[in-house]
Parts: structure tokens; sequence; C-alpha cells
């Protein structure tokens, strides 16, 4: 068989994926041991991905929890759910591999042989359903099961120098389909094209996983308009919102494009309260800042809070901390995290303006945020740039 | 009159009386879903649906929501509540634009977080207004902060209540079903041609979502297959049930002269998921052992067409299937891959019930009787140590008579009886 290239890059590539397993295994051990866990059910990708690393087929959609993945503290084995090793990492030996089942009594069986399991004490669940926890009634009698979501969250959270390094990666690549989508840019074009050619250029570039919905739409179609086949017009703003999943981890920016040229004087003074806003939330992005304060930057900013989240963190998939929408208040930013923040300005002329869409990608560090995505020549940032003398606003 | 599909006559026309609309009627679509599941639900003396997996909440609410990776379909997702006396579903939602004109205005609702702990009294209150205490409320999922929002509150099981509604589709079901089957298999035509040594899997899914995207597909159900397969199973990877390994995921590996590659994929329609799967060749024309194999897969998926009718069970369809090709049990196998099925269902999931020839046994085979409107995806395999395989799958809907087809496409570079000559 032929190796796995690019988009593979779990088994090979540039970045020490070995090494980059064995942290996070290390992390995951330190919170069962900190939280006196015997045994850690997983059951979301993401979650699983980060325990075993292994490569999993991109399906869209949510799907109910279930065992997906079992690591036994004594001996930090990982067990997980495949039907055979291609994606499955080296340092998980077939015995450790659950064979899949459509039949729950045989699935229990072969759960049931997973050392350490039915003896087991004390049990994490990151997730729960009745199939789940049936299951581990079934197998693990006398333990108690425990909620462990927040543990692999902190597991999960605060991101090593090689993951950060294999996440821009992904934001290069999210960022030349950008450049490609942008290219095509001009009135007349559809958003479905724009999407057409994104998805051209990252399967040339070895990419094919697409995480984030769509990468192209009406920025006066609202917070994230569905594609459309009717041509756009000149002076029209089009929010560009290139997605990748590259090595297991996601790259996810926005920005928002005029069709066919320069912003009328409506249109740039949507994007100069866009970038000042989010610039405002994006300095504020330090260890110990809390989401609360991020969500007064924004409001300071004097802008309205906008129906997607302001920050989230982004790793395998997209993670907890998730700020605005109603939530996350309390929540404390630290060194490590990566997070994409996003702002969404509307014009006061709706309907002639538009909305104007910006998303950045972060690393939490100790000298203050940094930044994962670069400008784009024709998109806000850039504008930003030239444009930030005083009076520019 | 005249219609051919595999060498076999379609007879089928009618799918519970109706003819399968050319064009979807979205809103009718949506009614005649709404009275199935409230249906279900009176059958089971559920008052109250909530619902929370992407394909459960499109069900009740339409597609109304951006397709996304699991990790965002699940932490940020739409709920739908349904309740047994009214027409309209809820949606609680973070998407507000794209459930306009799909759900009455006054029935969206901003979101409920049930994945999150941030607002688990807002879950009880806003929930607690819609469904009173004395209700019988059933769910399909229970998260840990939902079930903690709902306190001692007990909740049946939701899961067979929405599966009964969703097992037969209504006839603007299998309309969305047949237009993203068509927008798959045109872009695939571009596929096949472009095919050449050289290009590398992940160029084909671009080319691949780069046409279906223009020809209306809404988003991707399953990354693309384009899996190099070994002649024999060992060269392939260690595999648990000692089938060949398939799927494995794309990546950028370049395919070369003579692979012959097992292509698999999926897109999105209004909700509804395309399966499209073939066997093709890089560069090359089959050679005698491989029409064979080509031979062999038609005359297993001939045996199984004939036996596709309401009132047959699965049994009927698996045992059809053994029996046309006693080669793979003279091998110890069965013309389907051990680790999945004969035959699976199809819809707002890529793979859903039922699933026919699983490791569930025999008894539940049997014990499965076909009815109009369930959508069957075949998709028999002949593998010959030492040879290799093939594997296609077509789509098809059970009629009123027996059954007619919802996939068309070429089985080139193989020659045999050909596809449907449908005259759409």
């Amino acid at each position: 068989m032929s190796r796995p290239g690019l988009a593979a890059l779990p088994e090979g590539g540039r970045a020490d994926f070995a090494a980059i397993r064995a942290d996070r295994r290390r992390r995951l051990l330190d919170v069962m041991a900190a939280a006196d866990l015997d045994v850690l059910i997983l059951g979301r990708p993401g979650d699983i991905a980060f325990a075993a690393g292994v490569r999993p087929l991109f399906t869209s959609g949510s799907r109910p929890y279930s065992v997906g993945c079992v690591v036994v503290r004594d001996g930090g084995r990982v067990h997980v759910l495949a039907d055979h090793d291609d994606g499955v990492p080296a340092e998980i030996a077939h015995d450790q591999i659950i064979g899949r089942s459509w039949n729950p009594r045989i699935a229990s069986a072969r759960t049931a042989r997973i050392p350490g399991l039915a003896g087991a004490r004390r049990i994490g669940s990151a997730g729960t359903s009745t199939s789940a926890a049936t299951l581990l009634a079934t197998l693990a009698p006398a333990a108690e099961v425990v909620d462990a979501r927040p543990l692999v969250q902190a597991a999960r959270a605060t991101k090593s120098v090689a993951e950060v390094a294999v996440i821009e990666t992904a934001c290069s690549l999210a960022e030349a389909g950008l450049a490609a989508m942008a290219q095509e840019l001009r009135p007349g074009v559809t958003t479905r094209r724009l999407t057409a050619r994104y998805s051209e250029r990252l399967g040339q570039l070895g990419v094919t996983v697409v995480p984030d919905g769509p990468v192209a739409w009406r920025a006066a179609g609202g917070l994230c308009g569905g594609l459309d086949g009717r041509p756009l017009a000149e002076g029209e703003l089009v929010s560009l919102s290139p997605s990748v999943t590259y090595g297991g981890y996601d790259a996810t920016l926005a920005r928002t494009l005029v069709v066919g040229g320069s912003p009328t004087a409506a249109t740039g003074k949507l994007r100069d309260r866009a970038v000042h806003s989010l610039s405002e939330v994006v300095t504020a992005c330090v260890p110990g800042a809390t989401g609360a304060e991020l969500m007064r930057r924004w409001a300071d900013a004097g802008e309205p809070a906008f129906a997607a989240p302001l920050a989230h963190g982004v790793g395998l998939g997209i993670e907890e901390p998730i700020i605005g929408i109603g939530l996350g208040a309390d929540e404390v930013l630290t060194e490590g995290m990566v997070l994409a923040v996003q702002g969404i300005v509307r014009g006061v002329h709706d309907n002639a303006v538009g909305g104007w869409h910006h998303r950045e990608m972060i690393q939490v560090t100790a000298a203050g945020p940094r930044l994962l995505t670069r400008p784009h020549p024709r998109a806000a940032d850039a504008a930003a740039t030239t444009t930030s003398s005083p009076g520019a606003t | 009159m005249g219609v051919m599909f595999l060498g076999r006559a379609v007879t089928g026309g009618t799918v519970n009386g109706d003819l399968i609309p050319e064009v979807p009627d979205l809103a009718r679509m949506r009614q005649q879903r709404s009275s199935r599941l409230r249906g279900s639900m009176r059958e089971r003396g559920v008052d109250a649906l909530l619902l929370l997996g992407t394909g459960a909440v499109q069900y009740a609410a339409g597609a109304a929501a951006p397709i996304v990776d699991a990790s965002r379909a699940t932490l940020l997702r739409p709920v739908a509540l349904v309740l047994a006396d009214d027409p309209e579903p809820h949606l609680f939602t973070p998407h507000r634009e794209a459930a306009k004109e799909r759900v009455a205005a006054d029935h969206v609702h901003p979101p409920l977080w049930v994945e999150l702990d941030g607002q688990l009294a807002d879950i009880a209150t806003r929930l607690g207004r819609l469904v009173p205490g004395d209700a019988t409320l059933a769910a399909d999922e229970m998260p840990y902060p939902l079930r903690r929002a709902l306190g001692d509150r007990v909740v049946a099981e939701g899961a067979p209540v929405l599966s009964a509604a969703r097992l037969i589709k209504t006839p603007d079901e299998l309309a969305c079903l047949r237009a993203a089957q068509s927008i798959n298999e045109a872009a695939m035509r571009t596929v096949q041609e472009a095919l050449q040594p050289g290009l590398r899997q992940s160029e084909l899914t671009g080319i691949l979502l780069s046409e279906a995207f223009q020809l209306g597909a809404a988003g991707v159900a399953v990354d693309a297959i384009w899996q190099v397969m070994p002649e024999r199973r060992s060269d392939g990877p260690w595999a648990f049930h000692g089938d060949v390994a398939y799927p494995t995921p794309s990546s950028d590996q370049i395919l070369r002269e003579g692979d012959v590659i097992w292509v698999d994929s999926g897109i999105l329609y209004e909700g509804y998921a395309s399966d499209f799967g073939r066997t093709w060749l890089v560069g090359r024309d089959p050679d005698e052992n491989q029409h064979e194999h080509f031979a062999r897969w038609v005359a297993v998926m001939q045996a199984v067409l004939d036996e596709i009718r309401p009132g047959a069970t699965g049994g009927d369809l698996c045992r059809a299937a053994r029996k046309a090709d006693p080669l793979s049990a003279a091998e110890g196998g069965k013309p389907w891959l051990e680790q999945f099925y004969l035959v699976h269902g199809l819809g707002l999931d890529s793979a859903e019930m039922p699933l026919l020839g699983t490791d569930l046994g025999e008894e539940f085979d049997d014990s499965f009787v076909l009815e109009p409107g369930m959508t069957f995806e075949l998709e028999p395999v002949i593998w010959t140590e030492g040879i290799g395989g093939y594997r296609s799958e077509d789509l098809v809907v059970v009629t009123d008579d027996a059954w007619a087809p919802l996939s068309d496409y070429t089985y080139a570079p193989y020659e045999g009886p050909g596809r449907a000559e449908t005259a759409r």
C-alpha cells in the first residue's frame, strides 16, 4: 500500500505526530490520575482523536454518543473502536482494537475483554447515552461513573508548541483556499462557484475535509447563508469563511470581501467598525482574561451581540470554552489555548450593505495574543493596516 | 414501459399509491414528515419528542442549519421539539435565518445549549413552558447537561419513535434522494473523465466537490473514498474481521496505472444523502478475471432485485445473494463485506435502517419485512484472494409492486447489462 500523504499527516509528514500523541496521552493520564479515574470512556470524535490519534473518516453532522475509545490508567493503554488498522497509530496494538459491531451483545462481549475495565472502581465518561450507560453498568457493575467532560476539556485546551504548529499549517491551507476564492471574485460569480473553486484548490493541496460549514455566502443573507446560484453584483459583500482539517486539527477563519473592487463609503465604515471592535476583543485575549471581559470589550466598542460565539476553542474540531451566545462568562483564558475569535457587524442600511464578518485564530500566550492567521490583501485586516490613522473611522 | 435496470425490467411505478414527483415539494414533504412523526408519537403514547441528532432535527424541522463536522454539530446543535397535537415543530437554533420558510416564525426560538453546562436553568424553564409536567416526554439523546436540567423528570427513549417514522419515505423524500443521487452521479461523470495515473485522491475529491457544489449540492455527507484495493487481503491493512479492510480515508496518495479503486461518496441535498459506489480502474481496462467479477456482482444484484417486493423479508434478500454466488460461499464467505451489510437504508443519514446481512444475525434479517417506501442501498462485493474484488452500489426504493431504481450510472469500464435506460 502506498503511504498516506499530506492530508494523513498523523502517520508522517513534517510534524512529529508520534511525539504529539505521546504528549496528549500523558496529559489525559495526568487528568485521570488527578481525578482518581481508573478508566476513561470517550465517544465524541475529537476526544477519541485526542486520546488515540486515529484518522477517522469524515462524516458531517452529529452522531449519538457511544463508547468509541477506552483508556485504562494502569499501563496507560488506549483501546479504540475500529474495523482495521489503517489510520490507527502503531502504538495501538491489534489487541487494543475493538472491532465494530451492529449487534449490542457482540459489542458488549468485545468491550468486556478490555483488561482493567471489569474491576474499575471509578470510570469517567465524556458524554452519556442510554446504550453507553447500560454497557458500563453491565461490564463494570461496581464502578462509580462520573461526568469526565470537564477533565477531557482541560487536557485538550492547552496546546503544545507542536500542536500549534500543525494548526498554523492548517491556517495556511485555509488561506490558500481563501486566495483561490478571492481570485475568482468578480461581478457575476456565484457563491456556488466560489465554493467549487475552494474545493478544487484544497484538493490540489492534498486536503479533503472542510469542517466548518459553507465557505462562501452573500453577506446580505445573514449570519451564515446557504449557497446559491445567483450572480453576485458589483459592490456586494461576500463572506468568505474557509476552514480546513489537517492532521486532525482545524483552522477556521473568515474575511469579508467586496465584489469587484473597493468599498463604498458605507461598506468602508462597516469594515472599520468590524476591524476596530474585533481587535479590541483580540487584544483582551491574555491569560487570566474571562469570557465576560471579552464580551464587555465587544459591547464597549459599541457593537450588539450576535448569534454566534465571540470566541471558541479550536483544536481537534471546535472545543470549549465557548464564549458569547449567552455562554462562557466565567471561562478563564489560559496560556496555550487556541481560539477562533470573530466579530459580525451589521450595517445601518442593512439590505444595501449587509454584514461584515471577520474571524481570526489566535494562540493565548504570556506575551499576549499571537495571530495564527494572516491578513488578506483585499479584506478588512489589510485595510486596517492602511487606515489606522486617526479619523479613519 | 420497457425501462430496464441491470437487465431487469422495472415495473413498479407507485409508492403507497403515489408517483415520485420530478421535483420535491418541500412544504408538502415537511407536512407529511410531521404527520408521520406525530402518528408514531401517538402510537407510542408520547406527547412531546425532543430531538437532538442532526438527522432527527432535519426530519422534524427541515435542513435548517449549516453542514458542519461532528464537533460543531454536537456542541452548537439546534434542537427540535415536536408536540403530538401541534403540526408545527419548535426549533431552538442559533441559525434563525436558515430556519426561514422552513419553520413557522413563532416556533423558532433562541438556541437551547443542551451539550453545555452554562444554562441549565434556562433549558428547564423554556422546555417547561412548552411541555407540561404531566406530559410524556421522549428524547433521542440525553447528554449530561440536558439530563441535569431536566432534574428527576422521566424521559422515554425517543429513537424508536423517530426510526419508525423515518423508515418509510414519502414521495417528496424520495425525490430529494433521487436529486441528491443525480447530482452525485453527474459530478462523478466529470471525475471519471478526468481519472488518470498521477492524480491524487484529494484532487479527485476536489473535482467531485467542485462539480457537486455547482450542480446544487448543499454539502458533503461523507469524505469521498478512492481506495486503492489490493489483490490479497493481507496486502491491505490488517482487519479485525479478517475481510478486506474498507473503507480507508483519502489522502494525497497518488494513483498509478492499473490501480483498482473502490469509489464511494455522498453529498447532501435538502438534508438527504446520496451514496455513490463504483469500482474503477486507473488508466487501464479490466482483464478477464475482473470482467468475471463484475458478471458475478451483476448476478447477485439481479437475484436480490428479483426478491424485492412488499412482504419479502431481509432474510430473503440475503439468501438470494448467497445463492447467486456459490463461489463466495465456497471460499467460506458471502458476497458482501463481513463488517458491513448487503443492504442499508438511505435518507437523512447516509446509512440508516434497515441494515440487512449484518452481525445482528439471520433472525433479525428474517424478521424484517419489506414495505413500500423503504430505500435500499445494495452493495454486494465479489472477492477472490489473489485477484482482488469488485464492489458497486445502487439505490432502489420498494414500490407497491416491486422496486424502482433511484440511481442511474454506468458501470464502465466493466461491460455488462449496463445501467438503467430510464428516460427521466
